[in-house]
């Protein structure tokens, strides 16, 4: 800790922070700023932040204070003001923010930006939220001295992509935006063109913009440069509504924002105009993915199933009551005796599946499967994962992170971008896997290893690179995080198995910032297993399919390409779905239909096992209701008390009987505390517009290994990866982040991103094959029939396929198999 | 005498000229800044000025005016510049004329004019949409949406004149 001071006030602060940031936190000083942004570099480009500095004299011979004739410390004032920016803080600094100079500065600043600045602020997306209007309000000299004609027109409407839009006009060249992509993300497409005043920011990717991560570079813009295509003239910042909410697409739970407004085209109902970050430095910092950004969509799709629907005699699906379609439910129920199985997706919330689980104890059932299959070992991650308190955020130097059999750009993004920064910071980060993955172009050590073997290459580890084996031994904090790419549900298993035996026998579990991770496909993988659903029941339930099989929130037929043959042996289906169009519903006997996370309350377990609480936000569709509603009025018809009333009630239940949630509480979900940097209040012009965390941190569960048990080690069952024999390859479905998927399609202005369907293949089995890049090949694997284009590349290892899911609209296989290709004339 | 004084006072005032007036028939000219029903107003070649900016929903201190805005093309432009009111809504029942979104209109798009017989017999009258609120044609102009040549129409906001 120094001493400084500011504006004649003493403060304590860490020695080396930056002013502003200093200023900010410690003083409640905002200093203001355009191109300074707390998370990157600073770079002095804007001028704006300008404040008179000085230190406070000392004898050079005696080190002692020097005092002027007053008796006060005599400070040596530096000749001109000094960009506050790019200063540290040291013992003895003096700062003065409200002098008649700096006010003078930070005028003629303004003034200067404006020269060529086209105040079209009434029809600017940012018009409201904007920092430059703010700081003009609030520091500019009030009177326009410009030559109107001598302002610049430039172009308006310049697409970077297909998502973000540039108004030549507006910027004001604070390079946020491309060291946001250098700096932080490491897709280095947005570079500055030209010089002096016609300086542009161009894109030098093709697709432009080409990165997950663009949609970010529109917060920390200070003007209106920057705009997505999704919220343009949506709506005026001061008529939204901010409801805090989750990202529904992966494990890491980001914690966004939902705006929302009234809106004649959806019926007068709220709608969310857009998707914002919202602050949570342990989970997603202040940063979201395009797809959390823009994939909102598909709650408002045409195709949302809008009332419940019951098969009647002849076979056709019938409108019906909610009371109705419960009461026929629940008789079948009861005459299916046990013979009930029930499998629920992972974008169901903890509620819901806690209702379900309620309803399957009421018919005497056990028979919990989780969808889809291809994650397995979530009991592991309960058992050994990352303690409470971890925070990506925090690892540094002297920090390991191994990824292993997972292509973690596409599977979850932000901890990738998380990752990266990591390593930036000393962590090493090894990433191993049978393929090239995006990952690799961050990492400090790269590792090979065949499909199939990721078990056998961590459980080997030590004897084969004993280097690699002793640096993540020796690590202070030790993180390995997990994918399933390339493994059957057996094989992910034994990965888990091993990856948590390696935790445990280097000491690395139970500790905050050590254990294990897993990239659950959905946001509530972990919320999965701890109400009891797992991939083993549903794997259980496919080889022997029950006589009658909920369904909820999970699209099978287009996940799995058996399931035609396994769901045809249920003799009745149940769905409890958001979409009306699902195939699963020309079987179904009846359709629920159900509430997005957009529409109603709860919460989910992400990753790294944080409860987090999503709010109501949109309007609802028809007769919709919550899943846990639905499930729960079911069960009051089963005989198990009195259906409830709210989601809260309903996580009082599960902190009554699943022991890792004993203790939470919505109330404590909701709690929030200050966090640097602190963003989001009503200076925009420091942050961005990311907004505050109004709607809670959430609650991290502890690890059974936190809870004081001994974890032991368990032997690793391996599984060996399936032998081709002639003609046959390794078919490896891939997770790709834009894809095909029921709740990612309905966003159209996302469809140029999503690839055709394609498979990778080796150029050495290309050859073999006859194939050329760009050839149509047919792909044959037990029931899947699919045909694809053909990338010859060096990505696919030689006699594998990769093969990524949902861009087909055919099912792919959900873990890997064995198959045939040939080329398509 | 009192009674022939009151009198008095009655015959007077027989004699004088009255100033009823016989409304509807006859109608009382209007002050000019008289403030009656609004107006959406046109460009002489037909765009419609508003561009949709919701600033006369922001100053409107009863909650009257309901917008909601999207992009034009050349295609089909309905103002100059790239934002357009896809719904302009004033809820008469609660507009209280006092012409705050007059004044905050940037285009002038808006003006509140002389129309003051806004009488109904259902609630749902009262809700003036774009097209009972905007202006007509004007002769030699054309109706929206219009089909423009590519950049055309790239400003928004009307140029600003130099200070003086």
């Amino acid at each position: 800790m120094v001493k400084i001071y500011i504006d004649d006030r003493e403060y304590d602060v860490p020695a080396g922070m930056n002013l502003v940031d200093a200023a900010k936190w410690h003083a409640d000083n905002d200093i203001p700023v355009f191109c300074y942004h707390p998370k990157m570099e600073p770079v002095g480009m804007c001028r704006m932040c300008l404040v008179q500095q000085g230190a406070i004299e000392k004898d050079r011979a005696t080190g002692e204070v020097v005092l002027d004739e007053h008796g006060q410390p005599k400070v040596r004032w530096m000749p001109k003001l000094q960009t506050a920016c790019t200063q540290r803080v040291t013992d003895g600094m003096v700062i003065r923010t409200n002098t008649a100079e700096v006010d003078q500065a930070r005028q003629n600043v303004i003034e200067f930006l404006l020269t060529s600045h086209p105040l079209d602020c009434p029809i600017c997306d940012k018009g409201g939220e904007c920092p430059l209007q703010n700081l003009t309000m609030e520091h500019g000299p009030g009177m326009s001295r410009m030559q109107f004609q001598d302002k610049q027109h430039l172009d308006k409407h310049v697409p970077l992509g297909d998502l973000i839009y540039l108004d030549e006009e507006r910027c004001i060249q604070c390079a946020r935006c491309v060291r946001f992509q250098d700096e932080l993300v490491g897709d280095d497409v947005l570079a500055f063109h030209e010089r002096g005043r016609r300086l542009q920011i161009i894109t030098n990717s093709n697709p432009g913009f080409d990165t997950y991560f663009s949609g970010n570079t529109t917060d920390i813009c200070p003007v209106g440069a920057l705009t997505t295509a999704d919220f343009r003239f949506g709506a005026r910042p001061w008529e939204l509504t901010e409801v805090p909410s989750i990202d529904p697409f992966d494990a890491a739970g980001s914690n966004i924002s939902l705006s929302i407004r009234l809106d004649r085209d959806f019926g007068g109902k709220a709608m969310i105009k857009r998707v914002m970050p919202r602050q949570n430095e342990s989970v997603n910092e202040i940063w979201i993915s395009d797809k959390a950004r823009f994939g909102h969509h598909f709650t408002r799709s045409e195709n949302r199933a809008q009332s419940p629907m019951i098969r009647n005699a002849n076979g056709q699906l019938m409108q019906t009551t909610w009371e109705e379609a419960l009461k026929s439910v629940a008789s079948i129920l009861k005459a299916a005796g046990k013979d009930v199985a029930a499998i629920a997706g992972s974008q169901m919330s903890n509620e819901d599946l806690w209702a379900l689980r309620e309803v399957m104890s009421a018919v005497g059932s056990t028979r919990l499967g989780a969808w889809p299959i291809t994650h397995a070992g979530a009991d592991l991650v309960a058992q050994v994962g990352v303690g409470v308190g971890s925070n990506l955020g925090d690892l540094g130097k002297g920090d390991a992170v191994l990824i292993i059999a997972s292509d973690l750009e596409e599977e979850v993004p932000i901890w990738r971008l998380r990752l990266k920064l990591a390593k930036e910071r000393g962590v090493f980060l090894a990433v191993a896997n049978a393929r090239h993955t995006r990952m690799e172009d961050f990492a400090t050590a790269c590792l090979r290893y065949d499909y199939g073997m990721a078990a056998h290459f961590l459980s080997n580890l030590r004897a084969e690179n004993p280097d690699l084996a002793q640096q993540l031994a020796q690590a202070n904090n030790l993180i390995i995080l997990t994918g399933a790419e390339g493994l059957s549900l057996d094989g992910s298993r034994a990965l888990m198995q091993a990856a948590a035996n390696f935790l445990i026998e280097t000491g690395h579990v139970g500790k905050p910032n050590n254990g294990l991770l897993s990239t659950f496909p959905g946001p509530n993988g972990m919320g999965q297993y701890y109400m009891g659903f797992t991939p083993e029941n549903t794997q259980d339930i496919m080889i022997n399919p029950p006589k009658v099989l909920i369904v909820a929130q999970a699209d099978l037929y287009h996940d799995d390409p058996s399931a035609s043959q396994w769901v045809h042996e249920v003799e009745t289906v149940i769905n409890l779905t958001l979409f009306a169009d699902e195939t699963l519903s020309h079987e179904a006997h009846t359709i629920l239909p159900i509430q997005s996370f957009a529409e109603r309350d709860g919460t989910f377990t992400n990753g790294e096992r944080r409860v987090q609480r999503f709010y109501t936000a949109q309007g609802p569709i028809a007769d919709a209701l919550p899943a846990w509603q639905v499930l729960s009025r079911l069960g009051e018809k089963l005989g198990r008390g009195k259906a409830k009333l709210s989601a809260a009630t309903v996580m009082a239940d599960i902190a009554k009987n699943v022991p890792a949630f004993a203790g939470v509480t919505y109330k404590e979900i909701s709690n929030v505390k200050r966090q640097f940097p602190d963003v989001g209040g009503r200076d925009l012009y420091y942050g961005g517009t990311a907004y505050q965390n109004r709607g809670g941190l959430g609650v991290q569960l502890k690890t059974t290994a936190e809870s004081g048990e001994a974890i032991n080690t368990a032997p690793v069952e391996l599984v060996n990866a399936p032998r081709s024999q002639a003609g046959q390859m390794l078919i490896v479905p891939t997770t790709v982040l834009y894809n095909r998927e029921r709740t990612f399609l309905p966003s159209a202005l996302m469809h140029p991103r999503v690839m055709m369907p394609y498979a990778e293949i080796n150029s050495a089995d290309a050859a073999k094959l006859g194939i050329k890049s760009g050839d149509v090949v047919e792909i044959v694997a037990d029931t899947m029939r699919v045909r694809v284009k053909a990338h010859v590349n060096g990505g696919a290892p030689e006699g594998s396929i990769v093969l990524p899911r949902h861009l087909t609209t055919e099912a792919v296989p959900m873990t890997m198999t064995l198959g045939r290709v040939s080329k398509v004339d | 005498m009192n009674v022939i004084k009151g009198f008095a006072t009655t015959f007077k005032h027989v004699l004088e000229e009255s100033v009823t007036l016989q409304y509807p028939e006859q109608v009382r000219p209007f002050q000019q800044r008289y403030k009656g029903r609004h107006h959406l107003r046109r460009y002489d070649n037909g765009l419609e000025k508003c561009i949709g900016c919701s600033l006369c929903a922001a100053s409107c201190p009863a909650d009257a005016i309901w917008v909601e805005a999207a992009e034009n093309s050349d295609e089909e432009r309905y103002s100059p510049g790239e934002r357009y009111a896809k719904t302009y809504e004033i809820n008469m029942l609660r507009c209280i004329f006092c012409g705050y979104c007059e004044d905050a209109c940037p285009t002038q798009a808006i003006e509140l004019g002389h129309e003051h017989q806004l009488s109904f017999t259902d609630r749902r009258d009262v809700i003036f949409t774009k097209e009972m609120l905007i202006d007509p044609v004007p002769a030699g102009g054309q109706d929206t949406p219009q089909q423009v040549a590519p950049g055309a129409f790239n400003r928004s906001i009307p140029d600003m004149e130099n200070p003086k």
